[in-house]
């Protein structure tokens, strides 16, 4: 299969995953008991009211054409106005979105180098005692729930020892203003991701080294170091990208639940908080958001890996 | 670290946690009494309303364990047939048919599926279990697809259609039964799954109630007295700190264990 004709196949799948996910967030939120106007009302539901509010907002329309327009004003970038703080909820998203873009970025710039980093170390030294440690580690580690290494790291260096912060609080969601706070979050964002990736990492340069162009370039005389990076390692981090993919969905959920005990105001705590008060159109906004995301992340890792391998990755 | 150690010591990380969970509410006669909030005196002192925290601890390991185990043998239950049938229809429409809406599940994060749904259906370990098992449903359905792919394809296969053996035989005497360890082997994998999503799910306050007796609402509601009575928070995370890093452990003894290097290739790709 051609890079192009691959890479419509799976643009397309992509353009379906997001409208299919767009339309689920409507129909879940049509599904929610009581709608934007009830929430509104709040402490007096006076039916009449209720009737009032509804209007105003076009709730009493049916669902297939407010469904129409929804789309619509996505397609424009307006994703409505928030119940709670009656803001647009674009605005709301730009104001949460500092802290939690800058936790993201910061752990996939440190996963990348040290997850293939370590992976590479225990693949060199296969079987020996630092490939054991290094792996009997990761395997505990994969999938220990964030929360209980957060609450964990917390009470040991934060309480106990006190060398860092056990919360953000008082940094008013500028964490650049005081860096310390950020390395309690990072280790546990880190923490998973570095296991199944230095996991795969080692797993593909095995495979790599073992095989028969490995030993070819060999026979021909090509330096170790050259063969390593330039010929197995290419190979073996194809599927280590469209795993890294996939540790945008964990990040995702570290991230609600890191900040959550570490009380940084960022998007996971807007989509909590945004639940709890059954703000509709930031709940639907946020869901958006990350699937669009999630979905863009996936398209270009699969085209990227399909790059570095044709063979395996298209086959997927 | 040796293989055998390393066993070892998955198994006591695992099994004295899930002891404690499944034997502990046996332990706890009657109603707790009230103290105050975050006493250090006693054993462990008292959690966020005067709680006894040693009782808290034996009542609240059973939800998380249960709801785990239920959810995995739900997703079991609809998955596997899911993908057998996937796997051995000659329509190429069924098999899409099947699972093309499990690929759109995929595509959302799961954590986010959790709460949406969380927020419109009602609260309690019955909800949690079926979204748990919602969320894992396309992993089963895929490896158990992928695992039977070769198997419903193959030459027996070819030669149990000449013979005109029913279907019945066909799908389940000779492909569920030949994958039937890549599924035990990858149960092993879902339940650690599930395990970090209920317990996750109940941190955050997804489908229990919040004084629920529970070693994740502990940790939640606990911390507010992080600095006034630690152990009610730390305890708790480190159970499941430990029952966590045990599954892990004794999962992929059990996945070393095949003699076929093939199937946990196929599993491992899929995790």
């Amino acid at each position: 299969m051609s890079l192009p004709r691959y890479a419509a196949g799976r643009l397309l799948l992509g353009a379906g995953q997001v409208a299919g996910v767009v339309t689920a967030v409507f129909v879940l939120a049509e599904a929610l008991p009581g709608d934007a106007a009830v929430v509104i009302a709040g402490d007096q539901p006076d039916p009449a009211r209720i009737a009032l509010i509804r209007a105003q907002l076009d709730l009493d329309r049916p669902a297939g054409e407010r469904y129409r327009d929804w789309l619509g004003d996505l397609l424009h970038g307006d994703l409505g106005v928030s119940l709670v703080s009656q803001r647009p909820v674009t605005e709301v998203l730009a104001a949460t979105a500092a802290p939690t873009v800058l936790l993201a970025t910061a752990t996939l710039l440190l996963l990348v180098p040290l997850a293939v980093g370590v992976g590479m170390l225990a693949a060199r030294r296969e079987g020996g005692r630092l490939d054991r440690s290094l792996s009997a580690v990761s395997v505990g580690l994969y999938a220990v729930p964030e929360f209980a290494l957060a609450i964990l790291l917390a009470a040991l260096f934060g309480v106990h020892l006190g060398w860092f912060p056990p919360t953000a609080v008082g940094t008013d969601g500028n964490l650049l203003a005081q860096p310390a706070v950020l390395v309690l979050p990072l280790l546990v964002l880190l923490a998973r991701p570095i296991c199944s990736i230095s996991r795969l990492t080692r797993a593909g340069m095995v495979d790599a080294v073992r095989s028969g162009y490995v030993a070819h370039a060999r026979r021909l005389g090509i330096p170790a170091r050259r063969r390593w990076l330039a010929h197995a390692l290419p190979n073996a981090l194809a599927p280590v990208v469209q795993q890294l993919a996939r540790t945008t969905d964990w990040l995702l959920g570290g991230v609600i639940v890191v900040e959550a005990v570490f009380v940084i105001p960022g998007l996971g705590t807007a989509l909590v908080d945004a639940v709890t008060a059954r703000d509709v159109p930031t709940v639907q906004g946020l869901c958006v958001l990350v699937a669009v995301t999630t979905v863009t992340v996936n398209l270009a890792a699969d085209l990227v890996a399909f790059r570095l391998a044709p063979r395996t990755a298209g086959a997927r | 670290m040796n293989r055998r150690l390393r066993t070892v010591g998955g198994a006591v990380l695992l099994g004295g946690p899930l002891l404690l969970a499944l034997t502990g509410p046996l332990l706890v006669d009657g109603p707790t009494g009230h103290g105050r909030p975050f006493d250090p005196a006693g054993p462990l002192g008292t959690d966020f309303v005067g709680r006894d925290v040693v009782d808290q601890l034996l009542l609240g390991g059973r939800s998380v364990v249960l709801v785990a185990v239920a959810a995995t043998t739900l997703a079991y239950l609809v998955g596997v047939p899911v993908g057998l049938l996937a796997a051995t229809t000659r329509h190429r429409l069924v098999d899409e048919l099947l699972m093309r809406p499990l690929d759109l599940l995929l595509a959302v994060p799961s954590l986010l599926l959790l709460i949406l749904v969380a927020a419109t259906a009602p609260r309690g370990p019955v909800t949690l279990t079926v979204l748990v098992a919602l969320i894992a449903l396309p992993e089963v359905a895929r490896v158990t697809r992928a695992a039977a792919l070769p198997l419903a394809h193959g030459t027996v296969m070819e030669a149990m259609r000449l013979y005109r053996e029913t279907w019945w035989r066909r799908a389940i005497g000779h492909v569920a039964v030949g994958i039937r360890r890549v599924l035990a082997a990858d149960a092993g994998v879902r339940f650690i799954g599930a395990l970090y999503l209920v317990a996750t799910a109940s941190f955050l306050g997804v489908g229990v109630a919040p004084d629920a007796a529970d070693w994740a609402v502990m940790v939640d509601r606990n911390r507010t007295g992080l600095f006034l009575q630690p152990w009610a928070v730390v305890v708790p995370a480190a159970l499941i700190v430990a029952m966590a890093v045990g599954v892990n452990l004794v999962a992929d003894r059990l996945l070393a264990g095949h003699r076929s290097t093939a199937e946990r290739d196929a599993v491992e790709v899929l995790r």
